[in-house]
């Protein structure tokens, strides 16, 4: 945490709920904490059910479309809080100073519109070219994301193109208002792992180009390391751990980013099993009391139990939620 | 020395018809032993998965055959396809674990239902068996009577190779069982995977696009792009002496590497 810079973008004790009928909430996201830096790459990483779309949709402020609303914290965009924010201010926000590259490349474009006509919208509303001038942006917005025959691509629609360029196309589109920050949930899931190389090496260089700062999700710790400075990890809604990812990346302090880390199959040693997290990932309003991972942490004593989810704290470097932290080996 | 257990010969799979028509599979000849865990990797549209679907008679080959032990059991052109008598000795575990199982069966069901068909015991024989062979995958009994939906991802792969087990086949065919479920479950599953294939004996042939997961668990491997087979050799062979370029394309891309490179060139 760098006191000397403001941040972009600051997150504090952020809680998210979805509204159940009767009034009823179920939290989701549960006090996460992000600070993201002015031309820093930032990763979240989590497994399903772990509130990382959740976050993302807040950030974006399209919450309420899900049936979720924030029930505490702060979303600080330059001083604004935006966890209070009405649509009228989030219009303002949303796809301008925050892009967004949702997971589905496929659901995301028009299938009866080319790719021209929906650049060039996205060019327009965000108001920073004429109408003439928007289809040489538009084009020049291809030639960025590199694709190749833009001229061509311009006329085609989304199911004429592969995973890769439709998931560039996209890229482009978020691109066009020139964010300050994007926000890509998953953009490579559904990727070859060679498109995912170089979609990831596509958002690396842009996010570089522009000096725009960028938040990465991800179920992949490998794929944040690709790309980011900084990491959160979160588990069942709660933030783990966070912190600096040369810090977390030799030397896990959460057992849950310990195990994320040495359950891959390139950890593992020729012969012998993988180390596998026991147990299953609790599921929304079944969060255990006290830390939500010690039901399937090797390492939880009985302090772990009662409590409540803590806080993170500072340790060795960076933020964890581990009380025992001190007491964790390197993998 | 006994040969394969199971061989796919020169098998070519056409889709489509004159100018249109695609080969998916061109020309692909693979091998799997009794007892060795075979992988096939390659990128979507590589061939993988119709590779897989010919060997288990899903889809018929447009040339080529397949042979179970030594003896040919599919041709191209030939109806019929699979020998019922043989059909218990190769099974299958698909990629999706939403769709490959019965929403309506609770998981014991789906497997004593194998059971049943397969080792011709009574109901209530096969239900124990289901019950006993679903514990040996790490599910409970309370976990056996839920319907799917209510199983993850993981907990559902592990029920869907509980009944591909269930007529004790010879030969396992598993076609990216852990593409679709969270990295804690794949660990899991795969660690199952490698213990049942050696526990019992199976032919294995694994198709994956996750490099790691194929240079774990197996010990030979083919190497697929656009419907070919462009290399092929023992696992360690060819992630750390790759011929083809293609082959060496795909292990750069995997992510983690650059990251030891970056940190690597940072340090002087």
């Amino acid at each position: 945490m760098t006191a000397t810079v403001t941040p972009l973008l600051q997150v504090e004790d952020l809680s998210v709920a979805f509204r159940k009928p009767g009034g009823r909430l179920l939290p989701v996201v549960d006090k996460v904490n992000l600070t993201v830096g002015v031309d820093r790459a930032h990763g979240v990483v989590g497994e399903s059910g772990s509130g990382k779309t959740m976050l993302c949709r807040t950030l974006i402020g399209t919450l309420r479309r899900h049936g979720a609303v924030v029930t505490g914290g702060r979303i600080l965009l330059d001083g604004q809080d935006l966890a209070r924010a009405d649509e009228r201010a989030w219009r303002k926000i949303r796809g301008r100073v925050i892009g967004y590259v949702p997971q589905s490349s496929l659901a995301s474009l028009n299938p009866v519109l080319s790719v021209e006509t929906q650049l060039v919208e996205a060019v327009t509303v965000a108001g920073r070219t004429s109408a003439r001038d928007a289809r040489a942006e538009a084009l020049r917005l291809l030639e960025l994301v590199r694709i190749p025959r833009a001229k061509q691509v311009l006329g085609q629609r989304s199911h004429e193109l592969s995973g890769g360029m439709r998931q560039r196309v996209i890229i482009a589109c978020a691109l066009a208002p020139r964010p300050r920050l994007l926000i890509a949930d998953e953009p490579t899931t559904a990727l070859d792992v060679t498109v995912e190389h170089k979609i990831l090496e596509l958002i690396g260089d842009v996010r570089r180009e522009f000096g725009m700062s960028l938040i990465l999700v991800s179920h992949d710790l490998a794929v944040v390391d690709e790309v980011c400075d900084e990491v959160v990890v979160m588990y069942a809604g709660a933030s783990v751990e966070a912190g600096n990812l040369e810090r977390i990346r030799p030397e896990p302090r959460h057992p849950y980013t310990r195990a994320l880390r040495i359950s891959r199959v390139d950890s593992a040693h020729p012969g012998q099993d993988l180390e596998a997290i026991g147990g299953e990932a609790p599921s929304l309003g079944a969060w255990p009391s006290g830390c939500r991972f010690w039901p399937r942490c090797p390492m939880a004593q009985d302090d772990c139990r009662p409590d409540g989810q803590p806080p993170l704290a500072w340790f060795a470097g960076r933020w964890t939620a581990c009380i025992h932290a001190d007491l964790m080996e390197r993998p | 020395m006994p040969g394969p257990l199971i061989e796919a010969k020169d098998v070519t799979v056409r889709f489509g018809y004159g100018s249109e028509a695609i080969d998916a599979v061109r020309n692909a000849s693979i091998y799997v032993n009794a007892n060795e865990a075979v992988g096939v990797v390659g990128e979507s549209g590589s061939g993988k998965t119709t590779l897989a679907r010919v060997v288990v008679d899903l889809v018929q080959p447009t040339a080529g055959q397949i042979l179970l032990d030594g003896v040919p059991v599919i041709h191209a052109g030939s109806r019929g396809g699979f020998p019922r008598a043989d059909r218990w000795k190769v099974q299958m575990v698909f990629q999706d674990p939403y769709s490959s199982l019965n929403p309506r069966q609770r998981a014991w069901e789906s497997v004593a239902e194998a059971i049943q068909v397969w080792q011709r015991v009574p109901a209530r024989v096969a239900r124990e068996r289901a019950l006993e062979l679903l514990r040996s995958m790490g599910i409970t009994e309370d976990q056996a009577g839920r319907f799917p939906r209510a199983l993850s991802g993981g907990q559902r792969q592990r029920v869907s190779v509980a009944r591909a087990l269930a007529p004790r086949p010879q030969a396992l065919i598993a076609d990216e069982p852990t593409s679709a479920i969270d990295q804690s479950a794949q660990a899991h599953l795969l660690n199952l995977l490698r213990r049942i294939q050696k526990e019992r004996g199976l032919a294995l042939l694994f198709i994956s696009h996750d490099l790691g997961v194929i240079r774990y668990l197996t010990s030979r491997v083919y190497v697929m792009k656009a419907g070919e087979i462009v290399e092929w050799g023992p696992t360690e062979r060819v992630f750390q002496q790759p011929e083809h370029p293609y082959t060496r394309l795909l292990l750069d891309s995997v992510p983690g590497r650059r990251v030891v490179r970056r940190t690597a060139a940072v340090v002087p």
